[in-house]
């Protein structure tokens, strides 16, 4: 059974184009031309991740994904034709997972499609972190005993940390492990999916105690 | 205080009229205090000469009248003359000396009455001859009179009144009646302290009056300058009150027009500004929706070359290399309309700048090795920190050493960095075909190129230098270039080390100084 990708842009030749490349790696396309149809056509699918325009007719990018962030963690990647500062850092806050600016390549959009796909893997089945338990195999996070629902982006940021406590990772060293970049890119990836992360698991989390951060290197858990 | 004078308007208004009301203040009271003086001396000596002449008629009748023949009998009335008069007058500081005229037949054997205390020295010679000359009429003179008075000697002003006397038997006397005028001088001082005083006290009134109306006349005019101020800071809709018809309304009026019509004026600069970005970032997401599709497809072409025949092969590979110029050609225009809408704002962190010359250099080295370009570096150990926006350095960086590589004909390529207490610099040098002058000056002008007949190899879009240009003043440094033909060409960043100081003297300099093509 191949992924299924759902690509919501309103630009009918993007979209077909988009959907060519996608075919011809391995993935079974579906199509949503404008937001406000977008939700309905994500529950009829149930697509393993979606590609979503930031601009678009009706409902514009950055509200579906915070509908489609509302009942699922399935992965978002943004498609922005803007690096304005505010965008970009409104689609992340949004719930975006990644971002990748038009124009873009065949295969830097398969690159980061696959990225997001792949499981996280672990040596151990469990690990705990604090009061937070993450089950590697089932993909929960337990605190204090009660599931606490993470994308599976965040989920594997958390597994990340947790997996080493203690030892500080630099938001490159993130951006490698997590999000699968092997050069430099946006370090606010990291800093808004670790406020989002702090905002599910810390108790208050604008004085984390699970996820700290390292002043001027990075981050560290426990 | 000149300090203070030269600063404010108001203390000049009022220096000038304290020091003007002086002037006329004490002119007026010297006018008054020699009136009141002239007017007192004058009601005195008349009063003196009413007595006097009285006194005079009253000597003759006594002596006309008495009937005395032995000396003794003379004596006796020339000594009752003194202490009479003496009684007579209305004041009574009056002495009476009753002199024998010099130059008469026979010898004086009467004593001539004197009061006491009266200094017959106070009657001048020349004052005696003239009452002797003048035929019975009554002579006055002012004299300085003086007393010692328990060893302090006092001076006042004083009036000797004269008359020649005849007195049977005895011959022509002179009488003379010396009048003490201290207690008009008296009178006199009182008056002047009083318009002293007076005058003193009214130039302090006058200086605070002219204080508090020029205080409410500057109020308006400093009310309007701190107004200006917060205008000048951004608080557009600031304006003055406007009360009243008079001059100050009018200044308040006119001003509140002037700052209407400025306000008016940027808030239509800052919304053609905004949409001037709303533009490039709409002209952004249009032009690139398409162009994704266009390498999408182009890529997949690309990619598939080697199944295609020859002539499809090499417009798949055309295609591609012309989406990629095409993909920098649109960067670099929107990044540069970017900075035509003010819209860039530099992401200002502390960076070693050797790291990122390193960078720079690592990047643009597959384009070396392709001209044969070799590249050396002169740079001081250690870290080189400075506070700028790596990216954007980068990227100028890397732009130079492109345009050094495509400029320098294979020959070796210089990269000097250096620092000074201020400043660190970045010095990139080629030694290839170099730039005449005329060309030196359009060197940073927008899609200009050196050579148009050059081949085009580097696919540059003739933006690069321009933006370099910009990125450098977006960080208040300085980008110099020195050129001459057939020597190469030497381009120079400078950086402040710390955002928004001075650069005074770049730590690097350029080959030759006079061929200097100053930018920024």
């Amino acid at each position: 059974m191949t992924p299924k990708i759902l690509v919501i842009d309103d630009d009918n030749a993007l979209r077909e184009m988009v959907g060519i490349v996608l075919s011809s790696a391995g993935f079974t396309p579906a199509y949503c031309p404008d937001g406000d149809q977008a939700l309905e056509k994500f529950k009829q699918f149930e697509p393993d991740l979606v590609l979503l325009d930031v601009m678009l007719p009706g409902k514009d990018g950055i509200a579906v994904c915070r509908e489609i962030r509302n009942i699922s963690g399935t992965p978002i990647i943004m498609l922005t034709a803007k690096t304005e500062t505010t965008d970009v850092v409104l689609g992340l806050e949004a719930g975006a997972d990644d971002y990748i600016v038009k124009p873009f390549e065949p295969s830097v959009l398969t690159a980061r499609i696959k990225a997001r796909l792949r499981p996280m893997t672990s040596l151990e089945d469990t690990v705990t972190v604090g009061p937070l338990t993450l089950d590697v195999v089932g993909h929960q996070v337990l605190k204090n005993g009660s599931p606490i629902s993470l994308t599976p982006l965040e989920f594997n940021l958390l597994l990340t940390l947790a997996q080493k406590p203690k030892q500080v990772f630099t938001r490159e060293m993130l951006l490698e492990k997590v999000w699968g970049y092997h050069y430099k890119a946006d370090t606010r990836l990291v800093n808004v999916h670790v406020q989002r992360l702090r905002s599910k698991i810390e108790e208050d989390p604008d004085n984390p105690k699970i996820v700290t951060t390292v002043r001027g290197i990075g981050y560290r858990a426990g | 205080m000149l300090k203070l004078l030269r600063r404010s308007v108001q203390a000049r208004a009022v220096a000038t009229t304290v020091a003007l009301s002086g002037v006329l203040i004490a002119a007026l009271g010297g006018f008054l205090s020699f009136s009141i003086g002239n007017g007192l001396f004058e009601a005195r000596l008349s009063q003196i000469l009413a007595e006097s002449e009285a006194a005079v008629i009253d000597v003759q009748n006594t002596f006309a009248a008495s009937s005395v023949n032995d000396e003794v009998a003379l004596q006796t009335l020339l000594n009752s003359v003194v202490p009479k008069l003496e009684a007579t007058g209305v004041a009574d500081t009056r002495r009476v000396a009753l002199l024998r005229s010099p130059g008469q037949a026979g010898i004086q054997l009467l004593q001539s009455p004197i009061s006491s205390g009266l200094d017959t020295q106070v009657i001048g010679q020349s004052f005696r001859e003239e009452v002797r000359n003048s035929a019975g009429r009554v002579l006055y003179q002012s004299i300085q009179l003086s007393f010692a008075e328990s060893g302090i000697t006092r001076l006042s002003p004083g009036i000797v009144v004269g008359s020649p006397v005849e007195i049977p038997l005895a011959g022509k006397y002179e009488l003379y009646l010396v009048f003490d005028l201290s207690s008009a001088q008296q009178t006199l001082d009182f008056v002047q302290q009083t318009l002293l005083i007076g005058g003193l006290v009214l130039i302090f009134i006058i200086g605070g009056v002219s204080y508090l109306v020029t205080s409410w006349l500057v109020r308006p005019v400093k009310i309007a300058a701190e107004v200006s101020e917060e205008i000048a800071d951004g608080a557009l809709e600031v304006r003055l009150l406007e009360k009243g018809e008079d001059v100050i309304a009018v200044l308040a009026r006119s001003f509140n027009k002037m700052a209407d019509s400025l306000q008016r004026q940027i808030t239509k600069l800052a919304s053609v500004s905004k949409m001037q970005q709303r533009f490039v970032s709409d002209v952004s997401h249009e032009l690139r929706t398409p162009l994704t599709t266009i390498k999408l497809a182009g890529d997949l072409l690309f990619e598939a070359r080697d199944t295609l025949d020859p002539t499809l092969r090499r417009s798949a590979e055309l295609l591609h290399g012309q989406i990629v110029r095409f993909e920098v050609l649109l960067n670099d225009l929107l990044e540069i309309s970017r900075y035509d809408a003010g819209a860039v704002r530099a992401e200002l962190e502390i960076h070693d700048l050797n790291q990122v010359v390193g960078n720079a250099i690592a990047s643009i080295d597959p384009l070396a090795k392709n001209r044969g370009s070799q590249v050396e570096v002169v740079a001081p150990g250690g870290e080189i920190l400075a506070e700028f926006d790596a990216r954007r350095i980068e990227r100028l960086l890397r732009n130079l050493l492109a345009n050094a590589i495509e400029h320098g004909e294979g020959k070796p390529i210089r990269v000097e960095v250096g620092e000074n207490a201020h400043a660190v610099a970045v010095n990139v040098s080629d030694r290839g075909i170099g730039m005449t002058k005329a060309q030196l000056e359009r060197v940073f002008d927008r899609f200009w190129r050196a050579d148009p007949a050059r081949k085009r190899t580097s696919g540059g879009t003739g933006l690069g230098l321009a933006i370099s240009l910009e990125d450098t003043m977006l960080h208040g440094g300085t980008l110099d270039v020195w050129a001459a033909p057939d020597a190469g060409a030497t381009f120079r960043l400078t950086l402040p080390k710390v955002q928004g100081s001075e650069i005074t003297e770049s730590p690097l300099a350029l080959p030759n100084s006079e061929e200097l093509g100053d930018k920024a």
